[in-house]
């Protein structure tokens, strides 16, 4: 297990490393420079030139990523560009940001499409089953931001019963931060739950159909045991790891359903980052997001070994 | 007429009243002047409401009353905005973008105020006076004015601020009316700008149109770029007390503000990152008003009693710049049939669902005082477009018009591309990101040779409204403009655009207008095809909300009804 985690670990390091470099390198081709973008279109050349050489972003890329690698290695993710300040304290408020909607949003997805998944599998062929295929595949087929406006223009336009906006006042309630939350989070169950269910009741059909399930059901055991026992064990590990890589989109991928519910979180800033050319604020949040990519695909990984006693982590390599 | 009012008139003209002011009064009695163009120039030269009064009495005009009545209002309560979130700074000398300027503009005031009429009024300057030529203008403060800090605002302050206008660095573009050396105090209450030269209209030029110039205290002014650090200290309204970047802003009623107590209690700002969620916040009940919206998003707010519905014709417009110093547009004619092709009526009503006046390629918006209105409105006319591209050899015309995705923008570009075809001319349409059309070509090159929006062949650019087309006439038409993006090189225009501003006398300026105006319907450097409406919408709880063509929220009288 340990050596498991430390070969995991050094992997991941690479993957930054390398993600890093990658977005640095990315960037020198995106159109736009980092004076223009804080001084605006109407600002003299000079001024702009000024700015840029006082930023230090008129350097090669390549000066401007060990200066800031370098910085990374002290612990300091760098200084964005635009604003002047830490990028950690611009990404730390949209990173809670992403984790309290991906939160409310995995309460209420995961469960509903585990549900439908195994409820689609043990009806496996009759309307119930197509019913939900049907819906879940459709809704998914749908962007999210057409699901969002749906959403909006039913509860929070015509019944006014929830905020269209996701973002509650400042210090208000944790009750009162979910309610904001809760459109949005609805829009991305609807997206997710096709998928997330789908992919259970395929493990739910395949253990319905196997031997050990047959065996289970001669020995006589209930059906809810066998269910519980049985089938879901063996059902659970596909999905969460279907799960783990969406909890990673859900941090970080969620631009427009941000935009569309007017939320800062991290895809929002990383993106408008991308767009001003703010390199270090850019990079240190993909590096964030990528973090948190890995370290849920980790958990995963030692869920489904624990669900899974035929795998070992470390031996079976 | 009565003898009182004739006694005022003249006790005006013989002690207080200079060359200019008697020249005002002439072209009023002679009839050059009707009613409101009477009122935006005598409000710019600074005459008072007594003297402004007795003077429309003696021309047999009604008397003068200023502003609409306000509606009764509660007073107490929190009004929650919508602007959209800015990527730039909000340091008031490097303002550039609509949503910082709004929000800027609600703790921050102005020496002036250019009026939705076009009338310049008194803000924090409680009058003014130019000497004989308009080279030298003295401000007279409005005394008791107090900072959020508690400080007094006084002239050193003031002194300040338009010297920090200025400066390097500065997005306000006052740099060719004055130098910082022009700027001076005299006594606690008195500023003079000495000119660089004569500028008939400068009070417009200090007013909320040049929306980067709010007088903040001399010491903030002292450290450029600290003025959002120290909460963002001005005289207004409402004074800031908490700001999270890109989030929400509150702000709280200023108890000692110099225009009496204001009845909101507070603001809550909140940024949108897109107008798309702005405009379904409003309909939803979670913002009582929003800064601004196209023709397209003000749909749903007509016409329901829940809401109010704000227009308000404004000088804002297009450019479409057909640059004059390349092929294809090297010839005149061919820029005339570009601008022959469009049925601009018909435009309006399908790119701007009505809310646009035509315009007639030059920009003399028909709401200046100084501009003339005789000349002849440009029509669609495809057999003249067609004859002209024939007789320039350019029967095949084709062209690439570049613009970026901004409001009417691509809706605008296809709409020119569909009349073009009609006149036989091809026109392809790019669109860039906003920061790809603002930026030098490749990023880092000399900004004002490569940048596309002033390079491209045939670009559309968007256009803020001003009180006076002055802007409008030195950047982008003068051969020495620095938005000159059509590369218009007319020495006759040149002078005439000279001459008109430098003149004070509006018959000056018309002649001037009138001349230029002539010149641009046969050169078409540029065409302006409409001039917008500013739309915007309130919950119809909000009272006494009077929009503005720039942008700004003025709160100070708005109240929960």
């Amino acid at each position: 297990m340990i050596r498991f985690l430390l070969k995991r670990l050094g992997l991941a390091l690479v993957t930054l490393v390398l993600l890093s470099a990658i977005v640095f390198g990315i960037s020198t081709i995106l159109p736009g420079n980092v004076g223009r973008a804080v001084l605006g279109p109407f600002a003299t050349q000079e001024s702009v030139d000024a700015l840029n050489e006082e930023l230090g972003t008129d350097r090669p890329v390549l000066t401007q990523y060990a200066e800031w690698a370098g910085g990374l290695l002290r612990g300091d993710l760098g200084v964005s560009l635009t604003k002047q300040v830490p990028a950690w304290d611009l990404l730390s408020p949209a990173l809670v940001n992403s984790f309290k909607l991906a939160l409310v949003a995995f309460l209420i997805c995961v469960p509903l499409s585990i549900l439908g998944g195994v409820i689609a599998g043990l009806r496996y062929g009759r309307l119930t089953d197509k019913s939900l295929t049907i819906a879940g595949i459709s809704l998914a087929a749908m962007p999210e931001f057409v699901t969002g406006i749906v959403l909006i223009l039913v509860f929070g336009i015509w019944f006014r019963w929830l905020p269209v906006t996701a973002q509650a006042e400042e210090g208000a309630n944790a009750l009162t931060q979910a309610k904001y939350l809760l459109l949005p989070a609805l829009t991305l169950t609807l997206v997710l739950f096709g998928y997330i269910a789908r992919i259970t009741r395929a493990g739910v059909i395949e253990a319905l159909e196997s031997d050990y399930t047959r065996t289970a059901y001669l020995k006589g055991l209930p059906s809810n045991v066998v269910v519980r026992r049985h089938v879901l064990r063996n059902a659970l590990p596909p999905t969460i790891a279907v799960v783990a890589v969406q909890v990673g989109y859900l941090v970080g991928g969620l631009v427009a359903v941000e935009l569309l519910f007017n939320y800062q979180g991290i895809g929002l800033l990383v993106y408008e980052a991308a767009r001003q050319k703010d390199l270090p604020l850019l990079t240190a949040g993909v590096l964030v997001i990528g973090v948190v990519y890995l370290v849920v695909t980790l958990i995963a990984d030692i869920l489904y070994a624990a669900l899974n006693p035929r795998i070992r982590l470390g031996s079976a390599e | 007429m009565d003898r009182h009012t004739r006694r005022t008139v003249e006790d005006y003209r013989h002690n207080e009243a200079g060359l200019l002011e008697n020249n005002l009064i002439d072209e009023l009695v002679g009839g050059e002047l009707d009613r409101q163009d009477f009122l935006r120039r005598a409000t710019m030269f600074g005459l008072g409401a007594g003297s402004i009064g007795a003077l429309l009495r003696l021309a047999g005009e009604t008397d003068l009353a200023f502003g609409a009545p306000l509606d009764a209002v509660q007073s107490g309560g929190t009004l929650r905005v919508g602007i959209p979130v800015f990527g730039a700074s909000l340091e008031p000398y490097l303002l550039n973008e609509g949503g910082a300027l709004a929000f800027a503009g609600i703790p921050g005031e102005y020496l002036t105020f250019t009026t939705p009429q076009g009338n310049v009024a008194p803000w924090l300057a409680a009058s003014w006076k130019p000497n004989a030529d308009a080279t030298v203008w003295t401000f007279q403060l409005r005394k008791g004015v107090k900072f959020h800090n508690g400080k007094e605002m006084t002239s050193a302050d003031v002194v300040a601020s338009l010297k920090h206008y200025v400066s390097k660095g500065s997005n306000a573009g006052l740099s060719p009316f004055y130098d910082a050396d022009g700027v001076s105090a005299r006594g606690k209450y008195t500023v003079v700008v000495r000119l660089k030269s004569s500028i008939g209209v400068f009070p417009y030029l200090v007013s909320q149109t040049t929306y980067q110039a709010i007088i903040q205290p001399a010491a903030i002014v002292a450290k450029p770029g600290t003025w959002v650090a120290s909460g963002m200290i001005g005289t207004g309204a409402f004074r800031l007390r908490s700001y999270v970047d890109k989030r929400s802003a509150e702000l709280v009623r200023n108890n000692a503000y110099w225009g009496g107590r204001p009845p909101l209690e507070g603001v809550r700002i909140t940024f949108f990152q897109s107008s798309a969620a702005l405009v379904l916040a409003l309909r939803a009940g979670q913002v009582d008003l929003v800064m601004q919206l196209s023709p397209q998003e003000a749909q749903p707010f007509k016409n329901n009693s829940r809401y109010t519905l704000y227009g308000l014709p404004t000088a804002a417009h297009r450019q479409v710049c057909l640059r004059t110093d390349v092929a294809p547009f090297r010839d005149a004619r061919v820029r005339r049939a570009v601008g022959l092709a469009i049925d601009r009526p018909q435009q309006v009503e399908r790119v701007m669902l009505g809310s646009a006046q035509v315009g007639n390629d030059n920009p003399f918006w028909r709401g200046f005082a100084s501009t003339d209105r005789s000349t002849k409105q440009r029509r669609q006319n495809l057999e003249l477009a067609r004859a002209l591209l024939r007789a320039a050899g350019a029967e095949n015309l084709k062209f690439n018009l570049t613009t970026w995705n901004f409001l009417d923008h691509t809706d605008h570009a296809a709409s020119i591309q569909a009349y073009a075809r009609q006149a036989g001319i091809e026109v392809g349409i790019e669109v860039m990101d906003v920061s790809k059309y603002y930026d030098s070509e490749p990023a880092g090159a000399d900004y004002f040779t490569t940048t596309p929006w002033l390079n491209r062949p045939a670009t559309l650019t968007e256009y803020g409204a001003r009180g006076v087309p002055n802007i409008y006439i030195s950047r982008c038409y003068m051969s020495t403009g620095d938005w000159n993006a059509s590369h218009y090189k007319n020495d006759e225009f040149d002078t005439l655009a000279r001459t008109y501003l430098g003149a004070a006398e509006i018959a000056a300026q018309r002649k001037a207008t009138k001349r230029m105006a002539g010149l641009l319907l046969r050169d078409t450097p540029i065409v302006i095809d409409y001039f917008i409406r500013y739309t915007t919408a309130s919950s119809s709880k909000v009272k006494n909300y009077v929009p503005e063509g720039i942008s700004h929220i003025r709160l100070a009288n708005v109240g929960l009804g």
